[in-house]
């Protein structure tokens, strides 16, 4: 408890205060419009903390993230455009309920939900998070090499449709980060006599590259021109009938562990949290016909769900090392930049950091209640009348100047271009972009620790698979590999017959 | 499945997983092994999706670019935009892109770009050059200005 109390005060002061209302608007802003997504955003905003206290620079990560969860459900209801891809599930009874003239009623019930379900995965992070971490001070190189590659596997397999090319794009992301000086024998690789190269390629110039051009490209196609009418953008309050808000507490309960358990699992994002809750609403309504025209237990089920993945999906990023999303990669990122090693012995030597952090999951959730209400929805929702075509140049300029700022260099802006260019084609392709960026963090640490534990074995290689935890973790990775492909084969050989 | 698409993406991916393990046979020790193994999984892998591509009975057409005048325009100004980034300044290359990237996509509203770019420009201004204190490339401009006086 005092691990927490400490780190309340800390929180509590001035500039986390500031960050965390502040960015929980933007994160709510942000996931309003949609092209912008919470990964696009952190992304863009990390380059731009390295001076900041880490506390503060966290808790601006930690707002965006649940804010936008939340933000991406307005627009989902008003137009039945996710702002967000988690927030999909929110359109199939949030925009029946604001056709028949209930969006403030459904954009309130979404408020709640996403504060909710917030609230309840950042206190499964707190409770979880430190025990997990002290399993792990068991574990030896051997062990971290299992882990890190279990991870990029689960990953690789689940995001996208294709688990090859998912395993393709991690093994990718594996081979950039062998990229510039190896650490133990200080031979250069691939780095084509380019003394930039030497350090390997920035991780964050990369991410904002894959991750925030491909939405700028696509933006750009559609060529919005217009944006909303404000009669498109009209809310009229509706008021709750007695008993409707103690009617959602069941769907709340069940979203919430469901969000949870979704988030703590590897691969698995906020829109699978959102449907699981959505269908799990609908199996336990007493009328499922109502479910898809209006019903306000698919809105609570589906923002719940979305934001009961956020903190939960920190678990084994800040336990182990071994980021679950793409977010959980930005914040081990942002502990990297900040020089502290992401693991179980960050809790010990930074306990005023990692608690701080939940605290921050937590209080940012709280925020939503206060922030995300009806005023600040209205507010946030006047923003879709700015037409894309406008948005396409203002974040191409905010990359330019996150990724500027990193290192001073306009090699790097060239380095972003290419990456974006080069994720814009993959997505198309079907090639997920996750695994590459989880590939690119880790790479060096499977690396590592693999000629760690042959030097301890002395070039032994069966102390991989001897030791009965990296054992059992070499067959959970296999079998993470090897079982998708199976089912895929084997759906195929069924439509081949058919 | 489009076939022609996922030929080409895993012969790229197996040529250039060929090119890197071959790259690493050139590094010392240990520290070739490992992205050698790499370079050869990435291989296997993009043979594998081009194999799986040849043998595949069905073909799903799917466009690579949804619209691709939008894309390839918004694409090149981005690349021009990088580049005189350094030369000409970056808030004169911003205000540039915020009023030329628009119009290439056919917004006719002049004022209204304007408005929005200096609105926008300006708390660019505010956040990174007063608030955060960020150094950004030099403004062309002003250093004429500067050598002129």
């Amino acid at each position: 408890m005092e691990f927490y109390t400490n780190a309340l005060t800390h929180v509590l002061s001035f500039g986390p205060l500031t960050a965390m209302i502040g960015a929980t608007l933007l994160g709510v802003l942000i996931g309003a419009l949609p092209g912008l997504n919470p990964v696009m955003a952190i992304a863009l905003l990390l380059p731009l903390t390295y001076s900041m206290d880490p506390l503060v620079a966290l808790a601006m990560v930690a707002g965006i993230y649940n804010g936008s969860m939340y933000g991406g459900a307005i627009p989902a209801i008003l137009l039945r455009i996710p702002g967000t891809p988690a927030s999909i599930a929110t359109t199939f009874d949030g925009f029946p309920m604001a056709d028949k003239g209930e969006a403030a009623k459904a954009l309130k019930i979404a408020c709640w939900s996403s504060a909710i379900g917030g609230i309840a995965s950042a206190i499964a992070l707190m409770t979880m998070g430190p025990l997990l971490a002290r399993v792990t001070l068991f574990f030896g190189p051997a062990e971290y090499f299992w882990i890190a590659i279990f991870g990029m596997a689960s990953v690789g397999v689940m995001v996208g449709s294709d688990p090859v090319k998912g395993i393709m794009a991690a093994v990718l992301g594996l081979l950039i980060g062998t990229m510039g000086i190896d650490n133990l024998s200080g031979q250069a690789r691939f780095t084509f006599g380019q003394t930039w190269l030497l350090g390997g390629l920035d991780l964050i110039v990369v991410l904002v590259g894959l991750y925030a051009l491909p939405p700028v490209l696509q933006l750009a196609e559609k060529a919005d021109l217009k944006g909303l009418s404000a009669a498109q953008l009209r809310l009229t309050n509706v008021p709750f009938k007695p008993g409707e808000i103690r009617g959602l507490i069941p769907t709340w309960l069940r979203a919430s562990g469901i969000g949870i358990g979704v988030g703590i699992l590897p691969g698995a994002g906020g829109n699978i949290a959102a449907f699981l809750s959505y269908n799990a609403a609908k199996n336990a309504s007493d009328d499922p016909s109502s479910f898809g025209k209006g019903n306000p237990q698919g809105v609570a089920a589906a923002e719940c769900g979305n934001n009961a993945d956020n903190a939960a999906s920190m678990i084994p990023a800040l336990s182990l090392g071994i980021p679950g999303n793409v977010v959980a990669a930005l914040v081990l990122s942002a502990l990297t930049i900040h020089g502290l090693q992401p693991g179980p012995q960050l809790f010990h030597q930074n306990p005023v950091l990692v608690g701080g952090f939940m605290m921050e999951m937590l209080l940012t959730s709280v925020l939503i209640f206060a922030l995300g209400g009806a005023v600040a929805t209205r507010v946030f929702a006047q923003f879709q009348r700015l037409p894309g075509v406008l948005l396409v140049p203002s974040i191409l300029i905010l990359m330019c100047v996150g990724v500027y700022v990193i290192n001073g260099r306009p090699v790097d802006l060239w380095v972003m271009l290419v990456a974006g260019l080069a994720g814009y084609i993959l997505e198309k392709v079907n090639v997920p972009l996750a695994p590459i960026i989880l590939g690119m963090i880790l790479g060096p640490m499977a690396e590592q620790s693999v000629r760690r534990a042959l030097l301890i074995s002395r070039g032994d290689a069966t102390e991989l698979l001897t030791r009965p935890i990296s054992a059992a973790l070499a067959i959970a990775t296999l079998l993470v590999i090897v079982w998708p492909i199976f089912r895929a084969m084997r759906r195929r050989r069924n439509t081949t017959k058919a | 499945m489009e076939k022609r698409q996922d030929i080409a993406l895993g012969l790229l991916f197996a040529a250039f997983g060929i090119a890197a393990a071959w790259m690493a046979t050139g590094y010392t020790g240990a520290s070739g092994n490992y992205p050698m193994v790499l370079g050869l999984l990435l291989a296997l892998l993009g043979g594998a999706v081009t194999v799986r591509a040849v043998r595949a009975t069905r073909n799903e057409v799917r466009a690579l670019v949804d619209a691709p005048a939008q894309m390839i325009i918004a694409a090149v100004i981005a690349t021009i935009y990088v580049a005189l980034v350094v030369p000409l300044g970056f808030y004169t290359a911003s205000f540039l892109l915020m009023l030329a990237l628009p119009a290439a996509l056919g917004f006719r509203q002049p004022v209204y770009a304007l408005i929005v770019a200096l609105v926008f420009m300006a708390l660019i201004y505010l956040v990174f050059s007063v608030l955060l204190e960020k150094p950004l490339p030099r403004e062309a401009l002003l250093s004429l200005f500067g050598s002129g006086a």
